[in-house]
């Protein structure tokens, strides 16, 4: 929409001539803002900041780039951005027609719309979408161009374009127009500007717009109805109309979507490619002029203006203890999967494939180990990536194993280690959701694989779970109504899932509680409300946070709060504050609180170590001790009611068999796991004294006899009393070795001509014999050489994946300091210089004009901004110069979108056919 | 973390520690839907099972108390996903329903219109049912004609595909024949049933229909005489041997208002159809050119009810039968609701739900059983007896190990040191027993034993005309011993749960002066015999017996036995000291049987 360009509409000069001077620019009213201010804005839209642009005019031009436009519109709540849409479709101030700030009040009726408006409009201006006069933008904020742009043609709000634009694509005919204003009841005028502009007025007049709808023939009301909220297009016979529609557009109620009758006009350069409509434009398609939409609609620019964010209604409230119970209870549990997964993979470490990622059938055998769902098991297997336990260990034949940190990680207090995956887990981008589904080119997505990183992830998860932090302790929250508010906060993003192609239908049964009342796959609210990435996210987090035991029963656990940070979060990834701090702020002046928060990097990480401290602290007195003691029982049970200590847990662990595990941990001693305790090297006398040490009861005689049992017949097949034996074919080496000194701490005793027999037990045998320079080997029960415990894997150090955000990094205080300076210098060196210069860069006949690309490209895109005039010297397909004085529009994707002076109409031209371009001096 | 009793696993299984103050209000609170699987002394298992939960349902209970029982005991926080599972599965009970429609006879109808398509869709539900009836909410719902005879596969069928039918069609009453329990017995003794005895009727009563499961010697017969007298219609008892049809007559004449002459006996040898008839698993099973003659005997009435004894032993024929008689009341009846055979869901579904139940401890701590010594004697092998099994044929293993003569020697020692107690010797090979009751001078009952010489026996052992009885498997069930006190068991069914149990029964009546019964075991050391042995007694150990493992040669010699319970303790010295030199007789003498 270049309207305003092309003249025909009020000129974007035309400031508001007040006492002080207004800003006639985005650059200029960034320039009037303070170093703070500035700084917010850089930390809202980080994505400026690289490469740190030159000086405020670059700022400015980048912030009207349609990229980073949409990412900030993309960071907008709903009421603001309904805000911006609302401003998109304002008509621009005249001078005696209402303000915009009047007008917005009328698109966006309500009390509580007027009171959150200036903090709506606040937002924009921080954010560089909205500038103007003063806070908000003043009476007349003005949207940047990309915004409005965007927002206006088609409008979100399924308004159509203005009279005089519909009535300008239609090429009615003066004569035409003259018709219509007779038909609606209008004195004729001399031109169709004067027409049209007419029209207009009675179009805004309510009062005379009832009369003369009041005046329709039957159905043609209704006809104007269907199209009211959008959208605005509809379908109609224009040459032989039925009586409404023909009464529609005699009135101009109703407008030909295209040039009436001739369609073949286009030129060779189409004028204006987001032409609103314009493309759809077929024989019988007919818009309806925005001012009438409005009229219908009373005013208001939304069905439903949204300016109170939608409560997160709360579903059942636990008390906070039995909350907290089920969190540490879970958090536990996940502890000892973690725990188990890896305990398995560092004696089996699956191997990686070739795409990377965690083969089907390894994940299928990790869950089944787990004895969890599938979809769990690749939650488990992430979430211990993320927090850096496993990694790929870079052999040749790769395999994921253990990393160093694992082992660090299991030595710890089981508060610390929980407070280790949950930071690992809110800061992820990676996320275990997909596993199982194909990407866009139709391929699976592998567990710990590429192509499972989600850039809001942190964002979400932030979001969701302070969400459930707002809301009073134990609260369980209506899952559906977390949706909307989360949807609330970021509507844009919630329609866009890049990643996305299908869903697999097992998406929704595998897992979701059935009490869990509204399956967040299928949002209830909206008619046609896709599953967007924000929802599924939001929905992977609640699974996982119950998973991890952030949450207990659906309520956050209060030990997890400390982890959110105290108003803002203030993790250690980069990734997650980028947006966050906005997020937490919600309308209300999110990127000037965000200031507040750009504090030296170190002290953001000591923070979240405190923080993560604090959590752990928090969660330790909810984690039970860890027991000594179990009861055996005459049935060869024998029961933990807790947790064990480490060794109490393995020992018994080799010696019966785990029947049952959760709270509690169940044994049953068969002969088989006591066989397996001796075979490790246990006597019968050790077991024995084990059971008595730590049982709370006296052992059961059944249980005593079983060990004995196995015992007498373990030991007939091999040495007897002894603890090992040595034997070998060659008498004299025995000989030898019994005679050597550094042997005797084994005592060695000879057997039989080729066996000696040792006191040590035989790793120890082993062990010295090694050192001793034989090469001994172990032998099993059988006689065959036993391979020792294959070696427990490791990678090499490697670092947890870094988190892959979909936005740059939040800038911390020292880069925003010195970015803002540098900008305000460069501005300066800038500005000075400028006017002196302006004058000599312009010849205006002498030859074309030749500068350098940059800075062709620069000083276009600052005067699509001020709308100023160029000269430039431009090369045509037939290799003809030539030089043109051109009004830049757009500067886009090679191209500039113009209105060419000297051809006088909207050209487009591709940028690197321009030899240079000069200001034309406006002496 | 509260101070609980309970600990629940995220395998569905619960962990009660008994000695915890609130065990017993624990207890209470779980039973109702939660199986107990082990019961040993300080920590009992219970298992949440679908089954166990659908009962929970048809008893009244719903998921919201059965999660509030769990939290409210639970020493940690239970698992969530347990929790949604439970609600989950209690959800499924009753969406479909069995009712009796005034037109279309039974009809399974359900509310939920995809359950219904879902179970129609299996093939195995298929055959069972007619044709769709079209309700005027048929978009919400729906019902099929289920033919009456199918009723009770179809319940089956049903909950295997994990939808239950509650079945409302209810229960016909039969054809009305009084009967109650007298106040007095025979002897004129005043008596009433036990309060376990009276939970459980009613328990049965309200339901239906199901099992009731109580130990050895508990008196499930007053169970099944106070079931009569609640349906005051005519009975059919399905019992597992004449002898035992013969007791529950003798009981009911006994202890109700019917006369001898109500009730019939129909079994092998008499075919009478009274109001009251008690007949035989054999005979009904009896199959002859391919039928089955006596199955009219279910026709022959109008049942208004139906009591199976040693519901545990019902054979798969009589299933299919009982799974037409759905419409009837059905009592099931048994101690040990194991079944080698994995059964125990057929039983449920047939009969069905359990009603009832009581651990063994907590009817003898209630001194309704008698308190019971569990042994284990293991009996070493002499060198040539362990080199014959240990070249024995593999399915001679058992019978091997088994008969050893060094096993005959303790068994002997044994019974001798029980001189003057009533003792039962029980075995599975015939020639061991006769041999056993050569040496004792003992009276042997085994299968080709007549009736009536059986209860010639039987009697006179009653009254302590004789002391000591070799019996084999015959006398494992139902056989009403009252003053035997001593078992020694010397050969078994392989590894039969069940069966160690019921033997143990024979001696779990209370006795008189009110001590101690003792179950001995005879196993041989270190043969298949022991490890048999283990897994026969895995039932009673996780009812709380806890056995004692004895070395013979310290039970030869005495050395085992509390002070006060030795008998003389000569003879069992005597032996003792006499052992080593038998050794190579033994030898020769398993040579010969080998």
């Amino acid at each position: 929409m270049s309207s305003e360009q092309n003249g025909d509409g009020p000129a974007p000069e035309e400031p508001g001539p007040e006492a002080r001077p207004a800003p006639r620019t985005l650059a200029e009213d960034l320039r009037a803002r303070d170093d703070a201010a500035l700084a917010a804005l850089l930390r809202a839209r980080p994505d400026l900041l690289s490469p740190v642009p030159g000086d405020l005019t670059q700022l400015a031009t980048r912030a009207g780039t349609r990229a980073s436009v949409v990412r900030a519109l993309e960071g907008l709540d709903r009421f603001t951005l309904q805000t911006a849409e609302a401003l998109a479709v304002a008509p621009p101030p005249g001078a005696a027609g209402p303000t915009v700030r009047e007008s917005l009040a009328t698109l966006l009726p309500g009390e509580e719309a007027a009171e959150r408006l200036p903090r709506a409009l606040d937002e924009l201006r921080a954010r560089a979408l909205v500038w103007g006069d003063g806070d908000g933008g003043g009476e007349n904020p003005r949207l940047v161009r990309t915004a409005r742009e965007l927002l206006g043609s088609p409008s979100p709000t399924g308004l159509g374009p203005p009279l005089a634009e519909a009535v300008g694509t239609a090429r009615l005919s003066p004569a035409r127009l003259q018709e219509i204003l007779g038909a609606a009841g209008l004195p004729a005028t001399h031109d169709p500007v004067s027409a049209v502009s007419a029209l207009t007025s009675l179009f805004t007049d309510p009062d005379r717009m009832s009369a003369l709808l009041d005046g329709a023939p039957e159905g043609a009301v209704p006809l104007l109805r269907k199209l009211e909220w959008g959208p605005p297009h509809g379908t109609v016979d224009v040459a032989n109309p039925s009586r409404p529609v023909g009464w529609l557009l005699d009135r101009a109620l109703l407008v030909p979507a295209g040039p009436d009758g001739d369609r073949s006009e286009s030129r060779g350069e189409r004028a204006d490619r987001s032409d609103s409509g314009g493309g759809t434009a077929a024989a019988g398609t007919v818009v309806l002029p925005r001012e009438v939409a409005l009229h219908l609609r009373g005013g208001r620019a939304h069905r439903e203006p949204q300016p109170v964010p939608p409560a997160v209604a709360e579903e059942r409230v636990h008390p906070p203890e039995t909350v907290d119970a089920a969190a540490a209870g879970q958090a536990l549990a996940a502890l000892a999967t973690v725990e188990e997964l890896l305990g398995h993979w560092e004696t089996e470490p699956p191997p990686v494939l070739r795409a990377g990622g965690l083969g089907v059938r390894d994940l299928r055998r990790a869950a089944g180990l787990l004895d969890v769902p599938e979809q769990q098991a690749a939650f488990w297997a992430e979430l211990a990536y993320a927090a850096g336990l496993v990694a790929s260990d870079g052999e040749v034949d790769e395999a994921y194993a253990p990393t160093p940190a694992y082992d660090d990680w299991l030595r710890a207090a089981p508060p610390e280690r929980w407070a280790l995956l949950a930071t690992a887990w809110l800061a992820a981008t990676r996320v275990a959701g997909p596993v199982g589904e194909r990407d866009t080119k139709g391929k699976a997505l592998a567990a710990l694989g590429p192509g499972l990183d989600r850039g809001p992830a942190p964002d979400v998860r932030h979001r969701t779970l302070t969400l459930l932090a707002g809301l009073p302790p134990g609260t369980r929250p209506d899952r559906a109504s977390l949706h909307e508010r989360l949807r609330w906060e970021r509507p844009l993003q919630a329609h866009r899932d890049p990643h996305r192609t299908g869903r697999r239908p097992a998406d929704g049964t595998d897992r979701g509680p059935a009490p869990a009342p509204a399956p967040p796959d299928t949002p209830p609210a909206a008619e046609e409300a896709p599953v967007t990435l924000r929802d599924r996210l939001a929905h992977w987090t609640l699974e996982e946070a119950e998973l991890l035991g952030v949450t207990g029963r659906g309520a956050l656990a209060s030990f997890a709060r400390p982890l959110l940070g105290p108003t803002v979060p203030g993790e250690r990834a980069p990734a997650a504050p980028g947006t966050a701090p906005a997020a937490a702020a919600g309308t209300h002046g999110g990127a000037a609180e965000a200031l507040r928060n750009g504090r030296p990097r170190e002290e953001q990480e000591a923070e979240a170590a405190e923080a993560v401290d604090r959590a752990a602290r928090a969660l330790a007195p909810l984690v039970p001790e860890p027991l000594t003691e179990v009861l055996l029982q005459a049935d060869l049970t024998a029961v933990a009611p807790g947790p064990l200590e480490r060794e109490l847990s393995a020992f018994l662990g080799l010696m019966a068999d785990v029947e049952s595990k959760g709270g509690a941990t169940v044994y049953r001693f068969t002969p088989e796991s006591v066989r397996r305790a001796l075979d490790a090297g246990r006597s019968a006398a050790d077991l024995h004294s084990f059971l008595a040490g730590h049982s709370r009861t006296p052992v059961p005689q059944p249980l005593t006899y079983l060990i004995d049992d196995v015992a007498r017949r373990h030991g007939r097949l091999r040495v007897g009393a002894a603890s090992s034996y040595l034997r070998c074919d060659d008498d004299a080496l025995l000989a030898g070795l019994l005679a050597d000194r550094r042997a005797a701490p084994l005592r060695l005793r000879m057997l039989a001509p080729t066996v000696l027999a040792s006191a040590a037990p035989p790793d120890q045998l082993l062990a010295r014999l090694r050192e001793m320079g034989y090469a001994p080997a172990a032998e099993s029960a059988e006689g065959d050489v036993l391979l020792g415990r294959p070696d427990v894997r490791r990678t090499p150090p490697r670092r947890p994946p870094e988190p892959v955000p979909d936005r740059p990094p939040l800038p911390d205080a020292a880069l925003l300091t010195a970015a803002v300076r540098a900008i305000r210098a460069g501005d300066h060196a800038a500005t000075l210089p400028h006017k002196p210069k302006a004058p000599a860069s312009t010849p205006p006949d002498g030859g074309l004009p030749r500068t350098v690309m940059a800075d062709t490209l620069a000083t276009m895109q600052s005067a699509t901004l001020t709308g100023t005039p160029l000269w430039i010297g431009y090369v045509n397909a037939d290799g003809a110069a030539s030089q043109r004085v051109i009004a830049p529009v757009k500067v886009e994707g090679g191209f500039v979108t113009a209105y060419d002076h000297t051809a006088d109409e909207v050209r487009t031209y591709p940028l690197h056919r321009i030899t240079g371009v000069a200001e034309i001096t406006e002496d | 973390m509260n101070g609980g009793p309970l600990i629940v696993q995220s395998d569905k299984t619960l962990l009660l520690e008994v000695d915890h103050e609130q065990a017993e209000a624990c207890r209470r609170d779980i039973a109702a839907f939660a199986e107990l699987e082990r019961a040993p002394e300080h920590i009992h298992t219970y298992r949440v099972t679908p089954l166990g939960l659908w009962n929970a349902r048809a008893a009244g209970h719903d998921a919201e108390q059965v999660v509030d029982a769990l939290v409210r005991h639970a020493r940690y926080p239970v698992p969530h996903a347990l929790l949604v599972d439970i609600a989950e599965t209690m959800a499924r009970y009753g969406r479909l329903t069995l009712v009796k429609h005034p037109a279309h006879g039974l009809v399974l109808e359900s509310s939920d219109r995809a359950v219904l398509e879902e179970v129609l869709r299996s093939k195995r539900v298929q055959p069972l049912v007619g044709e769709r009836i079209a309700g005027p909410d048929a978009a919400d719902g729906g019902s099929v004609v289920v033919h009456p005879s199918e009723r009770g596969q179809i319940k089956q069928v049903l909950l295997k595909l994990g939808w239950p039918a509650e079945d409302l069609a209810g229960y016909v009453d039969g054809e009305a024949h009084p009967i109650r329990l007298e106040e007095r017995d025979a002897e004129g003794n005043a008596w009433s049933l036990r309060p376990y005895q009276e939970q459980a009727v009613e328990g049965f009563w309200h339901g239906g229909s199901g099992v009731v499961v109580l130990p050895c010697g508990a008196g499930k017969t007053l169970v099944g005489a106070g079931a009569m007298a609640k349906a005051q219609a005519t009975t059919l008892i399905l019992v597992t041997n004449t002898v035992s049809a013969r007791q529950w007559k003798h009981e009911l004449v006994r202890r109700t208002s019917l006369t001898e002459d109500e009730i019939g006996e129909y079994s092998g040898t008499k075919k009478e159809i009274r109001p009251v008839t008690i007949a035989t698993y054999q005979v009904i099973t009896t199959k002859r050119k391919g039928v089955y003659p006596h199955l009219e005997l279910f026709d022959s009435r109008d049942w208004g009810l139906i009591v199976y004894d040693e519901v545990h032993l019902l054979p798969a024929p009589v299933f299919k039968f009982t799974a037409d008689l759905q419409a009837r009341r059905r009592l099931g009846l048994t101690a040990t609701l194991v079944r080698e055979d994995g059964r125990e869901s057929d039983v449920f579904s047939l009969i069905g739900p359990k009603r009832f139940d009581a651990p063994w401890k907590e009817i003898e701590n209630q001194g309704w059983i008698a308190p019971a010594d569990c042994v284990e004697v293991r009996v070493s092998l002499t060198d040539s007896e362990r080199l014959a099994y240990a070249t024995a044929e593999p399915e001679e293993k058992y019978r091997f190990c088994a008969t050893t003569d060094s096993k005959r020697k303790v068994t002997e020692a044994l019974v001798r040191r029980h001189a003057g107690e009533q003792t039962l010797v029980i075995g599975q090979y015939i020639d061991q027993l006769d041999e056993l009751g050569e040496h004792l001078g003992a009276p042997v009952i085994k299968g080709d034993t007549s009736n009536a010489q059986r209860e010639k026996l039987f009697d006179a052992f009653r009254q302590g005309e004789i002391g000591c009885l070799v019996v084999s498997k015959v006398a494992n069930f139902s056989v009403d011993l009252p003053e035997a006190t001593v078992a020694i068991q010397v050969s078994g069914t392989f590894g039969s749960r069940q069966e160690e149990a019921q033997r143990l029964g024979r001696v779990l009546r209370p006795k008189a002066d009110g001590h101690e019964a003792r179950f001995y075991s005879v196993v041989a050391r270190d043969t298949i015999d022991q490890d048999f042995a283990a897994h026969r007694q895995r039932f009673l150990a996780e009812q709380g017996y806890a056995y004692r493992i004895v070395d013979s040669v310290d039970l030869l010699s005495g050395r085992d036995l509390p002070p006060q319970e030795l008998p003389g303790g000569t003879p069992g010295a005597d032996d003792g000291a006499g052992r080593p030199g038998d050794g190579t007789g033994a030898g020769e003498l398993s040579g010969d049987e080998g």
